[in-house]
């Protein structure tokens, strides 16, 4: 079978601090952090290392917790204050799952996909998230485990509402689409990975349009672990912590989000006159294989771009970066990116020092930050990267080192600390995972 | 307590669940199956089970629970029994 081009037609989610698409692209371009303190860690004092994230709540979102009457601070059900979800829908899932189905009605309706399209047999749902826990299930083992009550006072709503493809589940039963329902995990490459898998759906011909995407929900679940590991950013105000490139960065801001894109294929989006966000040029992923579950890899990442470009001349104008702040990760991407693609005639972008480190979501939200520079044509910033280190990193003078020999700092015109407009047809996003997992894709301006 | 106290609570517990159209509540007799008059998903009776537990202060045996009906009456025979048995 002849491969097939995939287009990008819908898109929504939830973002930190915006209550919608519009009011996050606007917030991003001009520049603003969507970082706040978080009263949920604040409240634990000394336990609890970094306070900042960019989180949601649920009344940002439109929603309000039903508590339980069985288990204390229990959320039996919720409730959609702007009538977006069906009750019945509302019951089986936890607050990302409604996030990931507010995303995917909204991306249908960008689609203008109809009923009968939605519905086919053609039409899949690939959505993802990252971490293990929620307030569900922690309160409904606390209930058995701890204070020895019967299964049933947890309801029967905490398989549905916490099983690892929970979100693709739910958005399912809302869409009733008859094609594809899996998610994909892939730690913090797990938003890119599902729209990777799903675009590869449709090239191939097994499917012809998916909703897909990566969720995050605010969970204090999944911000201790990352902060016993002292791997969150400590010290700034909660606007200037997520520091990409910055000397003195140390550490990520962990936030929440959801990020949920319509795919379809190319020709009939077209033939339909369907508004075409973006194309996507290719999608290429791989594993470090050096045993390494944390430590990002040069030499992974070099055969990761060498993977998506292959003999093709995709020369991008834009690199939307991983770049989550921390001090190895930053220094290894960007002297990878400049080893592969030179030291001018692009820019580096790093969404992430405006919203935090979406986990699970941010693959999947900041393509949607790159799909909206393409759109606006303009190059959203690394905030913060105020001073690149004027010395070698470390690893940088060791003999094994095969990578560029000058130091951050030589590469100050490719960090912009301020969104500006330029003429962009092509964006490479990257994002990696715990596990050593690379994820990039490629996509452009439709001509 | 008499079998329409019995009802009036399970309404009390029915209007919690939002699933139902509240309006359907409005004629309960001891006949209404859950299911099919309410439309109540199956999946919601084993918390509509467990929160007449709560309120009636009653356990029901895990035998019983797998004998129950979907009708009103159904529930009322079982909490009322329950009851009995101390």
């Amino acid at each position: 079978m002849a491969e097939r081009k995939v287009a990008v037609v819908g898109m929504g989610g939830a973002f930190p601090n915006c209550s919608n698409l519009d009011e996050f692209n606007r917030k991003l371009f001009s520049n603003q952090s969507l970082i706040r303190n978080w009263p949920e860690a604040e409240k634990h004092g000394k336990n609890i290392r970094s306070k900042v994230s960019g989180y949601i709540t649920e009344d940002e979102m439109g929603l309000e917790a039903v508590p339980s009457s069985l288990v204390e601070n229990y959320p039996e059900t919720y409730i959609d204050k702007l009538d977006r979800i069906p009750a019945a829908n509302l019951a089986t899932a936890d607050v990302g799952s409604i996030w990931a189905m507010i995303g995917a009605l909204d991306s249908i309706k960008m689609a203008g996909w109809t009923e009968d399209e939605v519905r086919s047999e053609n039409t899949g749902v690939v959505i993802g998230s990252g971490g293990a826990g929620n307030e569900i299930l922690r309160k409904a083992w606390y209930s058995f485990f701890e204070l020895g009550k019967k299964t049933r006072l947890g309801g029967s709503h905490t398989v549905d509402r916490t099983m690892v493809y929970r979100e693709a589940a739910n958005v399912a039963c809302l869409i009733k689409n008859r094609g594809v329902c899996e998610a994909i995990g892939s730690a913090c490459a797990t938003g890119l990975g599902n729209i990777g898998y799903a675009y590869r759906l449709i090239r191939f011909g097994i499917q012809d349009r998916i909703i897909c995407g990566g969720v995050e929900p605010t969970s204090l679940e999944s911000f201790i672990g990352f902060d016993g590991m002292q791997v969150l950013s400590r010290g700034f105000s909660p606007e200037e912590s997520s520091r990409t490139f910055d000397a003195s960065r140390n550490g990520f801001v962990c936030s929440f989000g959801a990020g949920i894109v319509a795919l379809e294929e190319y020709e009939q989006a077209k033939a339909r006159g369907a508004n075409i966000l973006a194309v996507i040029d290719d999608y290429f992923n791989n594993s470090d294989g050096d045993g390494d579950m944390f430590y990002p890899s040069f030499a992974g990442q070099q055969r990761l771009w060498r993977g998506l470009l292959k003999d093709k001349n995709l020369k991008p104008d834009v690199v939307k970066v991983h770049g989550t702040s921390t001090p190895a990760g930053d220094a290894i991407e960007l002297l990878s990116v400049v080893d592969i693609l030179g030291e001018s005639g692009y820019h580096i972008s790093a969404p992430k020092s405006q919203f935090g480190h979406t986990l699970g979501a941010a693959g999947a939200v900041e393509f949607i930050a790159a799909v909206l520079m393409l759109q606006n044509q303009k190059v959203l910033p690394c905030l913060n990267s105020v001073e690149l280190n004027p010395e070698l990193e470390t690893f940088q003078t060791s003999a094994q080192w095969q990578g560029p020999k000058k130091p951050l700092a030589a590469f100050r015109d490719l960090v912009p600390q301020q969104s500006f407009e330029k003429e962009i047809n092509r964006i490479v996003c990257l994002n990696y995972g715990f596990g050593g997992t690379n994820s990039s894709i490629s996509i452009s301006r439709d001509n | 307590m008499s079998r329409e106290e019995v009802i009036a609570g399970l309404v009390d517990i029915l209007k919690t669940v939002r699933q139902i159209n509240p309006e359907k509540l409005n004629n309960i007799s001891e006949q209404t199956d859950f299911i099919t008059d309410l439309g109540t998903p199956s999946t919601e009776m084993i918390n509509i089970a467990a929160k007449a537990e709560q309120k009636f202060d009653v356990e029901f045996d895990d035998d019983d629970i797998d004998d129950l009906g979907s009708k009103v009456k159904d529930f009322v025979d079982l909490i009322l029994n329950t009851k009995a048995k101390g």
